[in-house]
């Protein structure tokens, strides 16, 4: 299994598609601009969050420095509590673990909460291959995966489609025979949560992400607005919760302050609607609770980027700021990526985590180098200059085409004198008289956009012509 | 008499010339000697965003020994984004590219503090107006235009306001239209290596500028060609004529129309 699910379509595929559905464009203009407008609006409006956010970039890049001290710290917590720690490499890793532990407790029926790193690992996939029973039941993911589809959004998972659509899919998949499905969005939402009732009453096993590990306690910490993660966390009898290891926070200090950027940037609340926080198992004397409580932690590839240029990413908090303002994932959305992360963080996460081979198109492709996305970051992620990097790791292995990357050679070569600007001018005149303009980088522009003649004098030309004599 | 060296940028140089004519006239009128650096070719950020390192290190290594030469008091540019180049990616640029490419690390860092120098004498031509005195000329009645700032202009530099600032000392109204902080899509490069997103972007930006047209606004105006290049591409490629303007051409048109009112 690749350690990061890879659309197969090729770019240019999913790019036109996403860029011909008239759905696509409507709902993702609406959902950016509004999560977007709520962003900002909860800044304005909350005087001191400016420094909260800056201790909480200080704190979280602490932990991610320290994350080793920290998840060893985190483990023994857990442990203490009667909870079960597993430490996982790879996707297949966590699939094997999560199986047995179904495997001891005849699991039959799953439930799980919104979790962007089981999508990750293709949690889904693994545990239905082994014929378990899996429901998502935080809405979006619910829609996605009766579509069996991908997340468009890192934090809303359906933003790709319509009301009229989701009444179909329900009526399509999970309506009784004859059962009436309304078009009406608070209608829709009500008949999910009648569907998704049964699903949480009959469930044998919970599994959540989770949003912050807390080291000092051990405490794993999911936030949601729709509740469903309280549900997940007490109903069935066993509870696992799949972490990735940049999530570690080391105390509830430092969670106070970070704990509000999701919510702040992610949706404009001062803090989430729901907030749930799993500390062990259902104790001997406690009646609520599940009976065991395992905690996986993840690595698949996020070791390999501690220590390294990209270190600061690993401060993401899956906000999705960064998509909103993006104006490519404002076209394209988040299955023009061709990965479960999207926009400006998807764009350096996917080639980072999945490799530059599936991936490499990301950076050069999906980015107009506008910087929206570092201003919205509440994390100061320096997103454009890590897509600037990936870029020169691609021209440094060679996969531009040979013909793009000469181009490129010899027109930074010539512009490094004057002579070869000189030159260059000179070049491109005949070029033009010959109308030989459809050429190399320049064919790009011309098949949607006039193009400029380069001036039959240009500015430095006539500043020479007049200033020959040195009076400047 | 304050002397001022020009950054013409290479897209005004080689498309635009009539730009650079008309900032030095509006320096000339604010009692500004021009020096025009017949060296300069261009800031290399085309390379750099594009991922040619080494490529923007000999660019950006020859804009820094063209203008260290001069003894200008102020290094003035004619785009928002050749200017953040220099003045925010150059010193690391160079001390990245010199160590990849095994330089030594005094040398690079030598490169870098070169280029640290010459960038804290660099301003943008707005923010350069922003800080001037204005001149001593009756107004002249106002006009509606719309402002598209480049991206960089807004996020590097931080200096839109200047810009808009300046352009209302001279009359402007400045029409509104949605999502104006929003990218045009031209990316340098990516305009080419990505035509497809790129004209897109373009369409949005035209569609949501044609409310500020409808509001009356005779012109689009902005600190840089890179954006106006593509954004009138595409309007002349789609039979559009509505003109467009760097900011340094307006500011020139309404000081000879505010001088000839003074006569």
């Amino acid at each position: 299994m690749e350690h990061l699910p890879q659309d197969p379509r090729p770019w240019p595929v999913r790019r036109d598609t996403a860029l011909q559905d008239t759905v696509l464009q409507t709902t993702l203009t609406h959902v950016t601009h509004r999560l977007n407008n709520a962003r900002i609006a909860a800044y304005r409006h909350y005087p001191s969050g400016e420094a909260a956010r800056i201790r909480a970039i200080a704190r979280k890049r602490e932990a991610i420095q320290d994350w080793s001290v920290l998840l060893d710290r985190a483990e023994e917590e857990i442990t203490a509590h009667g909870g079960h720690v597993k430490r996982a490499a790879t996707p297949e890793a966590v699939g094997a673990y999560v199986l047995e532990i179904a495997r001891q407790h005849s699991v039959k029926r799953v439930i799980k909460s919104k979790s962007m790193v089981t999508e990750e690992v293709q949690l889904n996939a693994q545990l239905e291959a082994a014929g378990l029973d899996v429901r998502e039941t935080d809405l979006g993911e619910y829609i996605i995966q009766l579509a069996h589809e991908k997340p468009s959004h890192i934090l809303a998972p359906a933003a790709h489609k319509n009301r009229q659509q989701i009444q179909r899919l329900f009526v399509d998949t999970v309506a009784d025979a004859g059962e009436e499905v309304s078009e009406d969005i608070q209608e829709l939402t009500r008949f999910a949560r009648n569907k998704l009732r049964q699903d949480f009453l009959s469930a044998d096993m919970g599994i959540t992400g989770g949003n912050f590990l807390v080291a000092e306690t051990g405490t794993v910490v999911v936030i949601t607005n729709e509740g469903n993660a309280d549900m997940v966390t007490t109903m069935p009898r066993v509870l696992v919760s799949i972490i990735g290891i940049e999530k570690i926070v080391q105390d509830w200090d430092a969670l106070e302050d970070i704990i509000q950027q999701p919510a702040l940037s992610g949706v404009g609340q001062r803090l989430s609607s729901y907030t749930t926080i799993i500390s062990g198992p259902r104790a001997r004397e406690s009646w609520e609770g599940p009976d065991e409580w395992h905690v996986v932690l993840l690595d698949n590839g996020r070791r390999k980027i501690h220590g390294g240029p990209y270190q600061d990413v690993l401060s993401c908090i899956r906000c999705g700021a960064c998509l909103n303002v993006c104006p490519v994932f404002q076209q394209v959305g988040g299955h023009g990526y061709g990965s479960v992360y999207s926009g400006p963080i998807g764009t350096v996460l996917s080639p980072l985590l999945g490799g530059m081979d599936a991936f490499g198109e990301l950076p050069s492709h999906l980015c107009t180098m506008c910087y929206a996305c570092q201003e919205a970051c509440p994390m100061d992620i320096p997103l454009p200059h890590e897509i600037i990097s990936l870029r020169e790791t691609a021209v440094s292995e060679r996969r531009e085409p040979a013909a793009v990357r000469t181009q490129y050679r010899l027109w930074g070569q010539a512009w490094s004198t004057a002579t070869g600007y000189r030159r260059s001018v000179t070049a491109a005149r005949l070029a033009q008289r010959l109308a030989i303009r459809r050429v190399g980088l320049a064919a790009g522009w011309l098949h949607t956009r006039t193009m400029p003649f380069v001036s039959s004098v240009t500015f430095l030309e006539d500043w020479a012509k007049k200033h020959r004599r040195g009076s400047s | 008499m304050a002397k001022a060296a020009l950054f013409v940028t290479c897209l005004v140089d080689l498309f635009e010339p009539q730009t650079g004519h008309a900032a030095v006239e509006v320096l000339d009128r604010h009692g500004w000697q021009v020096e025009v650096l017949g060296n300069q070719t261009c800031c290399g950020q085309f390379a750099y965003n594009a991922g040619h390192l080494q490529e923007a290190r000999a660019m950006a290594q020859h804009f820094v020994e063209v203008f260290e030469s001069s003894d200008a008091d102020a290094l003035i540019g004619l785009s928002g984004s050749c200017t953040a180049m220099v003045i925010h990616e150059y010193p690391d640029l160079l001390r990245r590219a010199g160590q990849s490419r095994g330089d030594s690390s005094e040398e690079s860092e030598s490169w870098a503090l070169r280029a640290q120098a010459v960038g804290e004498r660099l301003v943008e031509f707005g923010e350069w107006l922003h800080h001037e005195e204005s001149l001593p000329l009756p107004a002249v009645k106002p006009e509606t235009v719309a402002v598209h700032h480049g991206c960089h202009m807004r996020r590097i530099l931080g200096s839109t306001e200047e810009t808009d600032d300046v352009l209302r000392s001279y009359g402007a109204q400045l029409a509104e239209y949605p999502d104006a902080e929003q990218c045009c899509g031209f990316g340098g490069t990516y305009s080419m290596t990505e035509p497809v997103v790129s004209t897109k972007l373009a369409d949005a930006k035209r569609t949501a500028l044609s409310q500020a047209k409808a509001a009356g606004a005779s012109c689009l105006v902005s600190g840089d060609w890179g954006c106006l290049l593509h954004l009138s591409g595409r309007m002349q490629h789609e039979g559009d004529s509505w003109p467009v303007l760097h900011v340094a051409e307006w500011i020139n048109q309404r000081e000879k129309m505010s001088a000839k009112k003074g006569e």
